[in-house]
């Protein structure tokens, strides 16, 4: 940088407005293709009868797919499947990511331990999440079984009845899950000014005291993103129920996202998929715009 | 939550303790789901049949992750994994950084809205692009094929990278790059000798969330790989299938082995990896 300036090269004088327009092409043209590219085309099958196993002629349909989705009940049963693990995984994650947030972040003179417990539920595969607890509850060789008799209670088949199976999968998810709450909150915890603890306790505040008015108003933003983030993806659940149960018993655990899958891969019926992944899309982008809105917000 | 003020040795004794359980709680909760299948997997097929089950291992054997590599193409999934990975990875970076730049440094008309685009994509459901991703690659003879992977994985991680280099960027100080370009560097010659060495921390975060997301994924790989040969680690693990049972004793291994890169990058690079997620890496 010390060395004498050379004359100015050719191109460099390209407009600011032009470099921004070639940088961000690369990105526009992929997203455009990956994302923007097959929604469009997801919307128009939706609109068709497209059966891959008969190759015959694939007739415009109008809304049929749709008002077909309405009286589906495997579609209505993954509905409410989708929803019950998302009212019991997102609160569930929350509670848990809570504490352990706060559990990590007290002044440790070694923080590497903490940090991996936190990271490693965040870096495993989700898939992997649930063949873990698939073992960890098996009815025969599963410790959990093994834990419950040793305590004199009865082992449960887990993953066999759909109430239980249900509840299993939302224990993976949690658990999963929580890790990544935990990060974000973390976060937020950190940046909370010291000043008002000591203020608190000048004032004579109790540590719970502190917790109810300090800590969990203070952390409301944090808190409002990781929710909604897991939200959309609680809506979206496929690998862990995919790993645990397939779906079973019966189609008791399958989700909108395992039904999606197995309407186009296995029968083959994509336009009824497509309609399926749409109606899917649309509610998602909804709580997307509401997010967006949340961030917009806060940031005025 | 502040530390109390200086007491005597003896009274900071029980806080201390607390302290550590509350670490080795925090400690366990996230490795013992890990561990159980690391003790699972040196276990004999005998031991793993036996009931009660057993907790330690009685006699410890690698035989299972020999098995792994013989009797499944667990090489080959590491392999398709690990290329499938890194390229997305690059990818990522490359398009990610001339991105990050404009949108941190160069003046434009609507960067709100094209920050908020961003953010929405991140969160993109992936279940809603499968459909006409699995028509499209198959029409244009790319199923069974590394792009049909790397193509959506360096899509999907885009966003996310996008703004974690963007706010690296930032931190830059605009002098840098103006003394490179009175020294004769063009702009872009300035972002790539000048601001991306500077932001190296950033772009190093950013490639590992990208990579992480990448060996991660499960659903396209699953749907736009049906050919064994070309499943990633996860898709083959997960199809593994048994004689008489679920494999548990090849699954654990295996599991534990596509583990290996993933955790030693996270104990190595635990503060990059957190400042990541937080600045914009929020998926999980």
């Amino acid at each position: 940088m010390t060395r004498v300036a050379p004359p100015a090269r050719r191109g460099r004088d390209l407009s600011e407005g032009a470099l921004a327009f070639w940088l961000l092409l690369p990105a526009f043209l992929l997203l455009t293709l990956v994302a923007l590219y097959p929604v469009l085309r997801l919307l128009y099958t939706s609109l068709f009868r497209v059966n891959l196993v008969s190759s015959q002629a694939q007739p415009f349909v109008g809304l049929v797919n749709y008002l077909h989705a309405l009286r589906d009940p495997r579609f209505w049963q993954t509905v409410r499947t989708t929803l019950l693990l998302t009212v019991i995984t997102v609160p569930g994650a929350l509670v848990v990511g809570l504490v352990l947030a706060l559990l990590a972040n007290l002044p440790y003179r070694i923080r590497w331990p903490v940090r991996l417990g936190l990271l490693l539920p965040w870096a495993m595969p989700l898939v992997f999440s649930g063949l873990v607890f698939r073992w960890f509850f098996n009815s025969q060789y599963g410790v959990i079984n093994d834990l419950l008799t040793r305590i004199g209670l009865n082992p449960q088949l887990w993953l066999i009845r759909p109430n239980l199976a249900i509840f299993t999968i939302s224990v993976a998810i949690i658990w999963k899950t929580s890790s990544f709450m935990a990060l974000v909150i973390l976060a937020g915890l950190q940046t909370l000014p010291k000043e008002l603890y000591e203020a608190a306790q000048v004032d004579g505040a109790r540590p719970a005291q502190q917790f109810w008015r300090i800590t969990l108003p203070l952390l409301r933003p944090a808190i409002a993103v990781a929710l909604i983030f897991r939200t959309i993806t609680a809506l979206q659940t496929f690998d862990i129920p995919y790993a645990m149960t397939g779906g079973g018993p019966g189609n008791a655990t399958e989700t909108i996202a395992m039904y999606i899958r197995s309407t186009t891969l296995s029968y083959l019926n994509f336009g009824y998929g497509s309609a399926l992944a749409a109606l899917l899309f649309v509610v998602s982008l909804v709580v997307t715009l509401v997010y967006l809105r949340y961030l917009r917000a806060g940031q005025e | 939550m502040s530390a109390p003020a200086r007491r005597g040795r003896r009274s900071q004794l029980p806080l201390r303790l607390g302290i550590w359980i509350a670490g080795l709680l925090v400690l366990l909760n996230g490795i013992i789901p890990l561990g159980w299948m690391l003790l699972t997997s040196l276990k004999t097929s005998a031991e793993l049949n036996q009931l009660p089950i057993t907790y330690l291992p009685q006699a410890p054997t690698l035989a299972n992750y020999g098995d792994v590599f013989s009797q499944q193409p667990m090489l080959r999934y590491l392999l398709n994994s690990l290329i499938v990975g890194l390229s997305a990875t690059v990818l990522c970076i490359w398009i990610g950084t001339m991105a990050g730049y404009a949108l941190a440094r160069l003046k434009l008309r609507r960067r709100n809205l094209l920050l908020s685009l961003l953010i929405g994509l991140s969160l993109f459901p992936t279940v809603t692009i499968l459909v006409p991703l699995f028509q499209v690659m198959r029409s244009v003879g790319l199923l069974n094929t590394y792009p049909a992977l790397i193509l959506p994985y360096t899509a999907l991680s885009l966003p996310v990278t996008i703004l974690v280099l963007m706010s690296f960027f930032s931190g830059i100080p605009r002098d840098l790059e103006s003394a490179a370009m009175v020294d004769g560097c063009t702009r872009l010659q300035a972002l790539w000798r000048v601001v991306v060495p500077l932001a190296a921390p950033g772009v190093f975060t950013a490639a590992i969330l990208a990579f992480v997301n990448s060996w991660d994924e499960f659903l396209l790989a699953l749907s736009l790989t049906t050919a064994q040969s070309m499943h990633t680690a996860p898709v083959g693990i997960t199809l593994f299938e048994g004689e008489f049972a679920f494999p548990w004793r090849l699954i654990s291994a295996a599991l534990v082995v596509a583990m290996i890169p993933i955790t030693v990058m996270i104990v190595v690079f635990q503060e990059r990896v957190v400042s990541g997620l937080t600045t914009g890496g929020l998926k999980g």
